[in-house]
């Protein structure tokens, strides 16, 4: 009796894998600049169009030094929009890293559900190209239509939680708890559309040390400039010959 | 309706009770008690000729309003291809002013007098449209002579006379009838025959939206204003429609009760950073800044009052989203955000060149600016976050604490500066460790003493 050949899962549905392979890219993903998160993640990046859950035990960890590649790839005409951060946004920092401060958007609503409106309605008008939202406790629903509308969009969508969420449940497809370490961040994968990742591995993220500003005597140009040619005897210019 | 003290106007009901036009308000009163009359309010029946005016500049940018009549000129000689011949275009024309709330008639001629004599003619079902010159003479003839206003003086002569109808008009020599009559009587007629051309005054609108809305009964809840609003817009997304024009600022005005309680309108600013002419763009700005807004008192009509218009952006259609549409949809995405979070939930970067972090690091509601050259960088990466106002570190055993005690790692970065103003930094800044690898911008004040320390900025 001849037996069925099995189905290679691909050809089913791409949207199918297998629990012991990473997940096949579905949408744009951004690559997130530290080949050792991206080997990690599905599709080789920060998914657009996607909530994606970072859970802080504090805010300033390293959480936006680790974004700040995928930040940099993005269109200049896109903006990046900071909703509700936890202390005002240095704008030197942003110039430092070679981004152009008119791209940020600082949005700071009063009310917390002012600010998940304000999620969504960006979401919803698709022009920004990267969304970072701090909130503290935000209801499953609210997670979920968040998640909603940014399928909608090819927005970068990162949701900036607390420690404390990350027992709740979350429609996020991409679920990271964030740890600081020395020279980097270490990265816990809670979630992802792949085979379960048990151990945490650190992230170094570039250090803060500037190349060495040249001293201010090198600011000026040098005088070793070389000599004009030396005119030749005997022969005139092209112009007094005509 | 009375005018001086005389009826001019009155309905069916109030004739069937024995009232003629040219009784005295006394004469009305005894016979018709339960009559109500009205005093007649040129400036109302001009504000209704103005808008039935813009109406029809609909179908023609040459629309005169003749003066003293209530009646209005369209030249649409250039405009019958467009709207599907005369007749189309006259059913639409009356149409647009019947949707105003006014009634109308129309007459449609050769020449514009002739035009108007034919939309002035009485009766019902009468011809009233001749478009060709030779047919109009003849028709013209029939009209009787009241109709022709500079005709009035000489109405009760001209009876006597025999003369009735226009065409008896035209018979009588004109030598006599310029010398016993104003010749502007006989430049009417030949204006109105085509044989003389007349003046045009072109109807100018004015510049600026203006209108307003009663509301039928007291409305106390701001979510319950929002129909009127809707209402004013949609006339306002028409009115810019036909100027090809877009609203930058709306301005409505919520008129309280008046009286004792009277109150000065409440006003409510909705300014665009995109223009906008279509009432989807309006609605989400609107219904937010709605939802912000607390009535204090009642509210018995809505005005609205555009005066900052712009010229519409040339549109592209385009296959594919190009960076000029994203820019517009972001636009749109900062008015509405602004409508509900109010014009300071939306900051954007104006970074000015100065030393001290807290005056370099400056938010804007207006748009992205940097004024002047931004100070040179300085040798560490500044830090993601900056606290505002500083915060102060406990110090134990001369070493700062924040959760644990701070390992200096780098600095110190000395900034002296702004002696000009009040505040005068002087400030040694160092990159501080904690033991968890965090890092923090902390900052020591050289001019106290013992040394305050303070937390002043978070690396992200």
């Amino acid at each position: 009796m001849p037996t069925l050949p099995v189905p290679v899962h691909e050809t089913i549905h791409p949207a199918l894998w297998r629990g012991s392979q990473l997940a096949p890219r579905t949408g744009r993903c951004v690559a997130t600049g530290h080949p050792r998160l991206d080997a990690e993640l599905p599709g080789r990046g920060w998914p657009a169009g996607s909530l994606v859950d970072l859970l802080l035990p504090r805010p300033g960890i390293g959480e936006i030094r680790l974004l700040r590649p995928a930040l940099a790839s993005l269109p200049a005409h896109r903006r990046i929009v900071l909703l509700q951060p936890p202390l005002p946004p240095n704008i030197a920092c942003w110039t430092a890293w070679g981004l152009d401060p008119a791209q940020l958007l600082w949005v700071r609503p009063r009310q917390p559900a002012d600010a998940l409106w304000a999620a969504e309605q960006i979401l919803k008008n698709g022009s920004c190209g990267a969304l970072l939202h701090w909130q503290a406790p935000v209801p499953h629903s609210g997670l979920r239509r968040l998640h909603l509308a940014a399928q909608s969009s090819d927005i970068l969508f990162f949701m900036l939680r607390p420690s404390a969420a990350a027992g709740a449940a979350s429609p996020a497809p991409l679920r990271l708890a964030l740890e600081p370490a020395r020279g980097g961040v270490r990265i816990a994968l809670l979630k992802r559309r792949g085979p379960v990742c048990e151990q945490p591995f650190i992230v170094p993220l570039e250090p803060e040390r500037r190349p060495p500003v040249p001293a201010p005597l090198s600011r000026h140009a040098t005088l070793d400039r070389p000599a004009p040619a030396p005119s030749e005897p005997g022969r005139l210019a092209p112009a007094l010959a005509g | 309706m009375l005018d001086d003290e005389r009826v001019v106007a009155l309905t069916p009901a109030a004739a069937r009770q024995g009232v003629q036009p040219g009784m005295r308000r006394g004469g009305v009163a005894a016979i018709a008690p339960g009559v109500l009359m009205l005093e007649r309010d040129p400036a109302a029946e001009q504000a209704a000729l103005d808008a039935a005016a813009q109406a029809v500049l609909h179908f023609t940018p040459r629309v005169e309003q003749a003066v003293g009549e209530h009646s209005l000129v369209l030249d649409i000689g250039a405009s019958l291809a467009l709207f599907g011949g005369p007749r189309n275009l006259g059913r639409q024309a009356l149409a647009r002013v019947r949707a105003l709330g006014l009634r109308s008639r129309l007459g449609m001629a050769p020449t514009p007098a002739g035009a108007r004599l034919l939309a002035c003619r009485p009766g019902r079902r009468v011809r009233r449209r001749v478009l060709r010159l030779p047919a109009l003479s003849p028709l013209l003839d029939t009209l009787p002579c009241p109709l022709l206003p500079a005709a009035g003086p000489y109405l009760d002569w001209l009876d006597n006379i025999g003369c009735h109808t226009l065409g008896d008009l035209r018979r009588l020599p004109r030598a006599g009838l310029q010398r016993r009559c104003s010749p502007a009587l006989l430049q009417a007629l030949d204006a109105a025959h085509g044989r003389a051309s007349e003046g045009w005054r072109d109807f100018v609108p004015p510049a600026h939206f203006l209108d307003r809305c009663e509301l039928s009964e007291h409305v106390d809840r701001s979510d319950a204003v929002r129909h009127p609003m809707d209402h004013l817009s949609a006339r306002l997304c028409a009115w810019l429609d036909e100027r090809q024009l877009a609203a930058t600022r709306l301005v409505f005005g919520l008129e309280h009760e008046r009286g004792r309680h009277a109150r000065p309108p409440t006003s409510l600013e909705l300014a665009l950073a995109e223009p906008a002419w279509l009432p989807q763009h309006l609605d989400g700005p609107l219904r937010e800044r709605l939802a912000r807004t607390a009535l204090p008192a009642p509210v018995i009509a809505v005005s609205l009052d555009v005066r900052d218009l712009a010229a519409r952006p040339d549109r592209n259609a385009a296959l594919f989203p190009d960076p000029a549409a994203i820019a517009t949809d972001h636009g749109r995405l900062l008015d509405l955000l602004r409508a509900r979070l109010g014009a300071e939930g939306v900051a954007q970067a104006a970074a000015r060149a100065d030393h001290r972090p807290e005056v370099a690091n400056t938010w804007t509601a207006g748009p992205p600016a940097s004024s002047g050259r931004a100070p040179p960088p300085p040798s560490v990466e500044p830090p993601c976050w900056l606290l505002s106002p500083p915060q102060l570190l406990d110090v134990r055993q001369d070493r700062p604490v924040h959760g644990s005690p701070l390992r200096l790692v780098h600095g110190p970065e000395r900034i002296e500066s702004g002696w000009w103003d009040r505040s005068w930094t002087l400030r040694d800044y160092f990159v501080a460790e904690d033991d968890r690898a965090v890092r923090y911008w902390i900052y020591r004040e050289r001019d106290a003493d013992p040394a305050r320390w303070f937390l002043h900025g978070m690396f992200g």
